[in-house]
Order: C-alpha cells, then sequence, then structure tokens
C-alpha cells in the first residue's frame, strides 16, 4: 500500500510540476498569428492552386498581410475578391489580370478520331497511355478527362471525346500541363490589345498521309495557313503553328482559319471583364 | 576524461543509436529527404536527447531509487521526453516558422522517437554517472544528427540519377538505410578495451 502511495505522489508531483512550467512557457511563448490572415483565407477561393506564384492560399495570405500590398492578385478570385481583400487590409489595389490561359492542341472528337481497337482498361488518360494510347493517333487526346479532375476553377469539360477549356473560367495556373500524358495542353500568352485568339487544335507529328489515315481533322501541314503576307504561322515538324509575337491584327489569322482544309485552327474570344 | 571521450566516439559511431540498435528509423527515413530539414531535425533531437536523459538521470537517482520505485522508469521517462517535446516545439515554433512547417508531423513524434527513450534507458542499464550521462544522450542525438545527414545528402543526390522503376522512392531509401548500417558496422573494431 505504502509503495502505491508513493508511486501516486512521485508521478503527480512531477507530472504536475511538468505541466506548471508547460503552463507558464506556453504563455510566454506564445506566437500571436495576424487575425488578418484568417480573414482574407475566408475570402479567398482556397483552391490552392498556385497560380498567383506561391503555393497555397495560406501562404498566399501571409504574404500579402507581411507585404501590405497585393503582389499578384489571386486569379480565380477575380477582381471582385481581390478588392474584398484589399478592403480587409485597408489598401488600395490593382486590376488583376490574367497572363495565358490554357488551350488543348487536339480539337478532335469521336467522330473525327479513328479508333480500331477496344480500349477496357482503367479509364484514365495515363492508364491509357501506358500501353500507347486509346486511339490510333499516336499524338492526340484520348478523351478520358485527366484534365478535367486536375483542373481548379472546373473550366475543362471533356464531351464525345473532345476537351473544351471554358476560357472565361480558366485561370492559367498551369494544372492541367502535367496531368495529360500527350502533352496536348499549351498556355498561351495574353496580350492586352487583343480579344480573339487563334491556336492549332492539333499535335500530330507524322506527314499529312499518315495523319489523314488516323483523324479527320489532323494538321497536314499543307502550308496554306502560311501564305500571305504577315502571316504569323509557320510549319515545324509536320505542324503548324502561330507566332504570337507576330501578330498584329486578327485578319490574316482569321482568313487562314477559314482556308484550312482540315478545320484544325480553333479560335476562342477573351471577353474583357 | 577518456571515458567521456570514449562514450562520445563509440555512441556517434560504433555503437550509433540509429544504424546498430535500429532505434528511431521513422523520422531516420520520414525526414530524411532534405538537407535542410534533416539538419534541423537532428539539432532538435539532440536536444531533446541531451536534455531527457540529464534530466531522467536527476529523477531516476533521486526521486525512483530513493523511494524504491524503479518501476516507475518508463512512465517518468515518457513523461520528461513528452514535456521536453513540448518546449522544444513551442520554442521552435516561436523562433524558426519555417523550420517548423518543414519538420511538420515530425516534431511532436519526436515524443515517440524511440531513440530517446532508448537513449535514456541505456543509461539507466550502464549504470552512468551524471555527466556521463549527459555526454552519452548528447552524442547520441549527434550520432543521429550525423546519419540523418549522410541519409539525406544521399537522397538529395539519387534524385537525380536515372533509377530503374521498380527501385524508386521508398525501395532504394531502405536499400540505402541498410548498406549504411553494413557501412556503420566497420567501425566496430574502432574501440578495443
Amino acid at each position: 500500500m505504502k509503495e502505491v502511495q508513493a508511486s501516486l505522489l512521485v508521478l503527480g508531483l512531477t507530472g504536475f510540476s511538468f505541466s506548471l512550467l508547460l503552463a507558464f512557457l506556453s504563455k510566454k511563448l506564445k506566437v500571436k498569428e495576424d487575425a488578418r490572415i484568417e480573414k482574407i483565407l475566408s475570402i479567398l477561393p482556397g483552391l490552392n492552386c498556385g497560380a498567383c506564384g506561391v503555393s497555397g492560399c495560406r501562404v498566399f495570405a501571409q504574404a500579402v498581410v507581411k507585404e501590405g500590398k497585393i503582389f499578384s492578385g489571386c486569379l480565380p478570385a477575380g477582381e471582385g475578391m481581390n478588392k474584398e481583400i484589399a478592403k480587409a487590409l485597408g489598401i488600395e489595389t490593382s486590376v488583376v489580370k490574367r497572363k495565358s490561359v490554357a488551350v488543348c492542341r487536339c480539337g478532335a472528337d469521336d467522330k473525327e478520331k479513328k479508333v480500331s481497337c477496344l480500349y477496357q482498361g482503367p479509364k484514365t488518360c495515363k492508364a491509357a497511355d501506358l500501353i500507347g494510347g486509346a486511339i490510333d493517333c499516336l499524338y492526340g487526346c484520348f478523351g478520358f478527362g485527366d484534365c478535367e479532375a486536375v483542373c481548379p476553377p472546373g473550366a475543362i469539360t471533356v464531351a464525345k471525346g473532345k476537351v473544351y477549356v471554358d476560357i472565361e473560367k480558366c485561370i492559367g495556373c498551369g494544372k492541367c500541363l502535367p496531368a495529360c500524358p500527350s502533352n496536348l495542353f499549351e498556355l498561351l500568352p495574353l496580350a492586352e490589345n487583343l480579344d480573339t485568339y487563334y491556336y492549332i487544335a492539333c499535335n500530330n507529328r507524322e506527314k499529312g498521309v499518315n495523319v489523314k489515315k488516323v483523324c479527320s481533322r489532323g494538321c497536314i501541314a499543307c502550308g496554306i495557313c502560311t501564305k500571305g503576307e504577315n502571316s504569323p504561322f509557320y510549319l515545324k515538324d509536320n505542324l503548324a503553328f502561330i507566332e504570337y509575337k507576330k501578330i498584329v491584327e486578327n485578319e490574316p489569322l482569321e482568313e487562314a482559319k477559314n482556308k484550312c482544309p482540315t478545320k484544325c485552327i480553333m479560335k476562342f474570344t477573351v471577353h474583357s471583364s | 576524461m577518456k571515458n567521456l571521450i570514449l562514450i562520445f566516439i563509440s555512441t556517434v559511431l560504433v555503437n550509433n543509436l540509429v544504424l546498430t540498435y535500429f532505434l528511431g528509423i521513422c523520422p531516420f527515413l520520414g525526414v530524411s529527404g532534405k538537407l535542410e530539414s534533416a539538419f534541423g531535425m537532428g539539432m532538435a533531437v539532440t536536444f531533446v536527447m541531451t536534455l531527457a536523459t540529464s534530466i531522467s538521470w536527476l529523477i531516476y537517482h533521486f526521486l525512483l531509487e530513493r523511494f524504491g520505485l524503479l518501476f516507475l522508469e518508463y512512465v517518468i521517462f515518457i513523461l520528461v521526453i513528452a514535456s521536453l517535446v513540448q518546449i522544444v516545439e513551442m520554442f521552435i515554433r516561436k523562433f524558426s516558422p519555417s523550420l517548423y512547417q518543414s519538420l511538420g508531423i515530425y516534431l511532436p513524434l519526436i515524443t515517440t522517437n524511440c531513440a530517446i527513450l532508448g537513449a535514456a534507458l541505456f543509461m539507466v542499464t550502464r549504470n552512468y554517472d551524471f555527466l556521463e550521462s549527459v555526454v552519452f544522450g548528447f552524442s547520441g542525438g549527434i550520432g543521429f544528427s550525423l546519419v540523418l545527414l549522410i541519409m539525406a545528402g544521399i537522397r538529395e543526390e539519387v534524385n537525380y540519377a536515372d533509377i530503374p522503376y521498380a527501385f524508386r522512392g521508398a525501395a532504394l531509401t531502405l536499400i540505402i538505410a541498410g548498406l549504411l548500417a553494413l557501412v556503420f558496422m566497420g567501425f566496430s573494431g574502432l574501440i578495443s578495451s
């Protein structure tokens, strides 16, 4: 009985003295976290997309509070939310603009892509890529929507085997780039004076004849789009590309789009917000 | 003095807690991805281990032995270690938030780091006196940091190598750990009595 009393006493006293020490130190070493960080976090969309340049919304909020200004805007939040953040901090903000948007360089749907084998594996692009793809074209989109799954703002939809990017929703974070095993996504730089953009919706680097065999919407590198003065188009690896820096006006691009025999030049319009 | 130096060398190299007794494997594999966080973890463990062995020695000899309560050693040692880890956590959070972030879950896990409890128990079974215990705890921490830093250095280099698919990640890490243990076996003849 004496042993029980002694062990209770020793253990209790040691525990009590340690807890006193801890209580004292926790008061002394308390870390004050700025209440504004939580406030900004509640305004932010919480996608942790990284489009602002730092890793995650919490780091963004800490950096904004620390620097006292919005160093680079939160793209998914849009202008309204950035103003709210500025209001919470009591500072001014400039208008936040997207620098780029993502486009998918395969514009063929189920009817246009030729499929001569039946893929029955897991319905993800990564799995299909392991056995060489689910379609005849070695460069094109399999249409299982790995990109749809990773897109933070939900701008990407896959319908009938074709990828649609909602340009208004796209924040240009670039998460779809590594998600696509065929590397079909590309970030198009947005210029200030343009609202309509063109891109080549094909990634097939085979010769025209071989492209024709697997897809009716593939670029056959005929070179029609490169004709004419000031054409920003150029051919490389049996594929047409656009030199975006060379674009002055949209007219030659629109003309090339209409002339393209396989209709693989696509266009989208950015509405100025 | 000679005694203390012998304890230091034998604990750091010959009887390394991680590679000879296989204690504290969890942080050894978990925090050895980057040199910077490995260094921070090593320093935190060294600090906790030194304090834990010295305070444990005091409690063991002045409380437990006096009242004949030697069966309480495990409970008391765990109590000491847990409180010390709490204190270290508060200190790091206050003075180095980036280290706090990079250590993450492994900082509170020092509480259950068996290397520290192991050091405290070895100190008892080997009948060290107070000074020897302090040196033993400190060198145990240094040995842990040394191994952690070697491992982190190797793993940072390995990241750039072209490794066969089957060996990537945890598989190669475990193989490296095994090879390191073999290498440290080479120290076994270093001290001859």
